[in-house]
């Protein structure tokens, strides 16, 4: 089927493998999202904490630098699992805002015109393409949380004397399972706003509804039946629970809230489904074809 | 053996709770198949249970040897399809978008790019490769699905509805290429439409399709093989002796009104022994017709039958 013969020839050339066509997907949507400046202005945004968080560590490491910028105080400049958290904070709110802008695109995009139908008449599942797109935030939201985070934590064990690598390897664990957690739930809750709005900015709009709604319920719930455990609807709260808890964090964090008073499984578990209604709500809405009842 | 192109098994789909196809049964192995049928036939129903797309509540439907629902990836891995409705990204200029299903069909990517500019420029968008889809006219939007439904390489190309929203002469260029692209590969073809016309001149086979059971399988090629050995003369002169002398070569004779004869040939007579001999005896053949039994009348008269059809070919 060469262009200028104008002919069909059927195709006898190789194929990728099956596992990996997911990807396809994954690279095309990055391709879409570094042509639009303010997404590149976003993500370099959501980077420069890390450049601070970078000085810090190596002047808290450098006592020509203190001496230089007349800092005297030791006890300034301590990274421990605090600073961890400030950092962790920090990003995964960078995260939040970046999947605000990526998250509600990728698949009303393909569902607006009818797409789907296109992509599921190939050898691709559901799962295939929700992978492909899950990919996408998996792959954005990591480059912001996890991975700066353990490059710093790199940074300080290589600056750091003493063995601090040694006593501190163990916050590895927390900086990997949080950012994890997080970036499924976020990933997640924005694929299926995706699939269920079309528009971006009222797209946009559900994502933070999403976080402050239920929020405000379970403060109305936990007036109303004089308990505690409506905070359970609150996900950053649940966030910020499993994140004291893996940094083993007692103090500030959790607010009027005790150490004990959610256990952290409870956090696990209202994550974890979120996650699973958010599943539930792809699988409905990610259909070749609707079936209308009746 | 080869494997018969779509083989359905009392296959019946259920759609919201509603029985939408009855116990298909039967098995089409033309090359290219027809698929037609009024509004709410089941048309579409049985091509998105072919691509797996809904699960059938008993039977099954195999296309080339493989169950649709059970082996619906391999299936699909040889499947190029371009839907009825709508269907691409309105932000994606037409190459990207081809060129992009043609990855997710499995083709490397310099592959796909290459195959993607030589479907375009196949169909006739070269000019509009690169501008956004979404800006395409109806016409030039169905020429893309097209394109993105062929440029993988199929085996079996299922096009529903393909000239919906084209002018005649883009009509006429895609049944042109559907037929160019029937002959030029061993594709199989599956072609759903309410054009008459388009099945008529791309498909081998029909089946139609009434109230989600089989009204009527016909095979276009015997039919018109049978319909080339059928004369409607209008003659003047010596009918009777013109008849006998007919019918002494082996063709069978009905004499009406006004020296209208109806002539069945045999395989051995050529029509040029009719002129022969309405020669030799002095017979003025005032006009003749083939007689054409259109798939048309084919899909009116499976309209027409009454009682319930039993769902099988």
């Amino acid at each position: 089927m060469a262009v200028y013969k104008r002919r069909y020839n059927p195709y006898t050339g190789s194929l990728t493998p099956e596992w990996s066509r997911f990807f396809v997907l994954t690279r095309y949507a990055f391709a879409d999202l570094f042509k639009a400046r303010f997404f590149v202005v976003l993500l370099v945004l959501s980077l420069v904490p890390i450049l601070f968080f970078a000085s810090y560590i190596f002047i808290a490491n450098n006592k020509t630098a203190q001496l230089l910028m007349q800092l005297r105080s030791a006890g300034l400049f301590s990274v421990e699992n605090q600073y961890f958290i400030v950092i962790m904070m920090v990003q995964t709110q960078a995260a939040f805002l970046l999947n605000c802008w990526v998250g509600p695109a990728l698949i009303a995009g393909d569902l607006t015109n009818g797409a789907l139908p296109l992509f599921l008449s190939r050898p691709f599942t559901r799962a295939d393409y929700v992978l492909g797109k899950l990919a996408v935030l998996g792959l954005l939201l990591s480059a912001v949380t996890w991975v700066p985070c353990l490059l710093l934590f790199s940074l300080q064990a290589g600056l750091a004397t003493d063995g601090w690598i040694w006593s501190h390897l163990w916050m590895v664990v927390p900086i990997v399972l949080c950012s994890a957690i997080w970036i499924l739930m976020l990933s997640l809750i924005s694929l299926a706003v995706s699939a269920w709005v079309k528009l971006r900015i009222v797209a946009t709009g559900v994502i933070f509804i999403s976080f402050f709604i239920p929020a405000g319920l379970g403060e109305m719930f936990n007036a109303i039946m004089s308990t505690r455990w409506g905070i359970l609807l609150n996900f950053s709260y649940m966030f910020r629970l499993i994140l004291a808890k893996g940094f083993r964090e007692r103090s500030g964090l959790l607010g009027s809230f005790g150490w004990d008073e959610i256990p952290v499984a409870a956090a696990w578990a209202v994550l974890i489904l979120v996650c699973l209604l958010s599943l539930v709500i792809l699988n409905a809405r990610l259909r070749a074809r609707e079936t209308v009842r009746g | 053996m080869m494997n018969p192109t779509i083989e359905l098994t009392g296959l019946e789909v259920q759609l919201g709770g509603r029985t939408i196809l009855h116990g298909l049964t039967g098995v089409l192995k033309s090359r290219a198949i027809g698929l037609l049928g009024p509004n709410g036939a089941g048309k579409s129903t049985l091509i998105n249970t072919l691509l797996g797309f809904h699960s059938p509540s008993k039977g099954s439907a195999r296309v080339l040897g493989l169950d649709s629902f059970t082996n619906g990836k391999a299936l699909r891995s040889l499947v190029g399809y371009m839907p009825e409705n709508d269907a691409f990204i309105s932000k994606m200029s037409g190459v990207r978008f081809v060129r992009y299903m043609a990855e997710i069909s499995g083709l490397p990517p310099a592959q796909a790019m290459e195959r993607a500019h030589e479907a375009f420029v196949y169909v006739g968008l070269g000019e509009a490769r690169y501008r956004p889809v979404g800006t395409y006219s109806l016409g030039m939007k169905q020429l893309a699905k097209f394109a993105q439904a062929i440029a993988h390489g199929p085996k079996v190309l299922i096009l529903d509805e393909p000239t919906n929203g084209m002018d005649p002469p883009a009509r006429k260029r895609l049944i042109e290429l559907i037929r160019e692209i029937r002959e030029a590969s061993d594709i199989c073809l599956l072609l759903s439409s309410h054009l008459l016309r388009d099945v008529e001149e791309t498909c081998d086979e029909v089946l139609i399709l009434r109230n989600g059971q089989i009204a009527s399988v016909c095979n276009l090629v015997e039919e018109r093989r049978a319909n080339r050995k059928f004369l409607e003369l209008e003659t003047i002169g010596a009918e009777a002796t013109f008849t006998s002398t007919l019918e002494g070569l082996g063709c069978e004779c009905a004499v009406f009104t006004n020296g209208r004869i109806k002539v069945v040939m045999p395989d051995s007579v050529e029509i040029r022994e009719v002129f022969r001999v309405a020669a030799d005896i002095g017979v003025q053949i005032r006009r003749m017709n083939h007689r054409r039994d259109s798939l048309e009348d084919i899909f009116l008269n499976a309209m027409e039958q009454t009682g319930a059809a039993d769902g099988r070919i």
